[in-house]
């Protein structure tokens, strides 16, 4: 279990998480979603015990977690992490024995899967396949709460459906916290099961995507009739050309009307919508 | 403690450059035969001790993190690899001392371990005397080099410049000095050597942990 209490971060003047309140109580495989700058590194390495907060709590597991926390039972892997120059195998075999929970079936299965050359060493690897080495010992690690950000840096298409097949095999075999950080919105959405997004250092939405897929929608029509259809709904942002307006709600949809066009949100207009196409929150 | 001796033998086996360096420079030196006095090649070994600290502060460890390792198995592991090479170190240096120097016949071999006056001692006890000082330098150094990149490390350089420049010059001070060091290198008193740079290591070793508790990724 994570719980972030009034948790925030300032890097001298900047703040850059602004007092987040977030519990996250149940397994699952969780997506989080921002922008560049938003503060998804900040968050996971702050969960991680990487980095202190400036002020409020973070727990894992009801441990408090800071820096000092010398086992905070967490595994935050970040993109372009670099390891000892060795052969893959005898990586895996070093995170094997300094983790005593680690998974090394998994770590192999992985491996093979990935077609990962084991006697290559880590410096001749290519960047997907490095990223790759290090979400394996990531997820293999075992630790009740796992962190990836932005794992499929660096991956083709193929590695990255690859990538969500083991983070699906991976949560199967050990149901726990997994979070990933990402920019691929829309393919992920098949592995996650709860989407938090994150801007300007806030949380803006934290919710299953069952919710999103009941209450996300778009409302498009002549200003007037939009705007009476969605009068009291929550609208997250609008459009308009002309005459015509688009209101994007998150809410229950309006009636249908023939003067309406009322259609589902993809999760990625959704985000847009949220995080606001011109750099923040409306 | 599995998790420890990992990451001892990860430690000790990602520094091969540091036992490569030593061991040559420990081969190749030498001292012109004019020279009334040689220093002994057993000398040299003491370069390991101040070599392995920067591989283990600014090398191994972000990467033993990454591979799945905790705080607290990395500093354990890091002792104990520090006593094991103490004891290597010590264990040549005394072996050179002992079975080396003795075929120069033509020169007064140095030895440190004959300068800080621990061979007027049994052997063992100055192999001892010279492990645990040499256990005490590399925590000195873990310590020093862990707080480089935090205000208070830059403080700590500075006051230790400081002292070292204040002391040197003015002489009651420098009596100071003198004194420190005697106590933790030129002291042929074995039990009070012993367990002074036992009792220093453990409160340098509770301010590493104090550093690393503060150490950000």
């Amino acid at each position: 279990m994570i719980e972030l209490k009034q948790v925030t971060k300032q890097y001298g003047h900047s703040t850059v998480l602004h007092q987040i309140d977030l519990t996250v109580d149940e397994p699952g495989i969780y997506c989080l979603l921002g922008r560049n700058g938003a503060g998804k590194t900040t968050l996971l390495k702050s969960i991680a015990g990487y980095q202190n907060i400036t002020s409020g709590q973070i727990k894992v597991d009801g441990k408090t977690i800071s820096t000092a926390t010398l086992d905070p039972g967490v595994s935050y892997i970040e993109n372009f992490a670099r390891h000892f120059n060795l052969p893959v195998w005898k990586l895996l075999r070093i995170a094997s024995e300094v983790n005593e929970a680690y998974d090394a079936s998994f770590a192999t299965e992985m491996m093979e899967r990935f077609e990962l050359d084991g006697k290559k060493k880590f410096n001749q690897l290519s960047l997907g396949m490095k990223t790759m080495v290090s979400t394996i010992v990531c997820l293999a690690s075992n630790r009740p709460v796992v962190l990836l950000d932005e794992p499929v840096l660096g991956f083709d298409a193929i590695m990255r459906v690859a990538f969500y097949e083991m983070l699906t095999e991976s949560f199967r075999r050990h149901p726990r916290i997994i979070v990933v950080s990402t920019h691929m919105i829309e393919e992920i959405t098949k592995t996650i099961h709860k989407l938090i997004i994150l801007d300007k250092g806030r949380i803006r939405f934290f919710d299953t995507l069952q919710a999103l897929e009941e209450k996300a929608y778009s409302v498009s029509g002549l200003k007037k009739d939009v705007e009476a259809a969605t009068a009291n709904r929550n609208v997250i942002g609008q459009d308009a050309v002309g005459g015509l307006v688009t209101s994007y709600i998150f809410d229950q949809p309006p009636k249908q009307e023939a003067s309406l066009e009322i259609a589902p949100l993809s999760l990625q207009d959704f985000f847009i919508q949220m995080v606001g196409r011109k750099g923040g929150i409306r | 403690m599995r998790a420890t001796f990992s990451i001892v033998k990860r430690l000790l086996a990602s520094n091969q450059i540091s036992f490569i360096l030593t061991a040559v420079v420990a081969l190749c030196a030498t001292t012109s035969g004019d020279s009334a006095v040689a220093l002994s090649n057993g000398n040299y070994t003491w370069l390991l001790a101040g070599l392995m600290p920067f591989f283990f502060v600014f090398y191994d460890f972000k990467k033993l993190m990454y591979l799945g390792a905790n705080k607290r198995d990395f500093y354990l592991g890091a002792l104990i690899s520090y006593g094991a090479i103490a004891l290597l170190i010590s264990l040549v240096n005394t072996g050179v001392h002992l079975l080396i120097d003795p075929l120069n016949h033509t020169q007064t071999v140095i030895n440190l371990m004959d300068v800080c006056g621990w061979t007027g001692n049994p052997t063992v006890v100055a192999f001892l005397q010279q492990t645990v000082f040499l256990f005490l330098v590399m925590v000195f150094l873990h310590v020093l080099l862990s707080m480089q990149p935090h205000w208070y490390g830059w403080i700590t350089d500075i006051v230790l410049v400081a002292i070292i420049c204040i002391f040197t010059p003015i002489a009651p001070l420098r009596a100071i000095l003198a004194g420190f060091f005697k106590i933790i290198m030129l002291n042929s008193n074995p039990l009070i050597h012993i367990g002074v740079c036992l009792g220093l290591s453990a409160g340098l070793a509770a301010i590493g942990l104090a550093v690393l508790k503060r150490k950000t990724l």
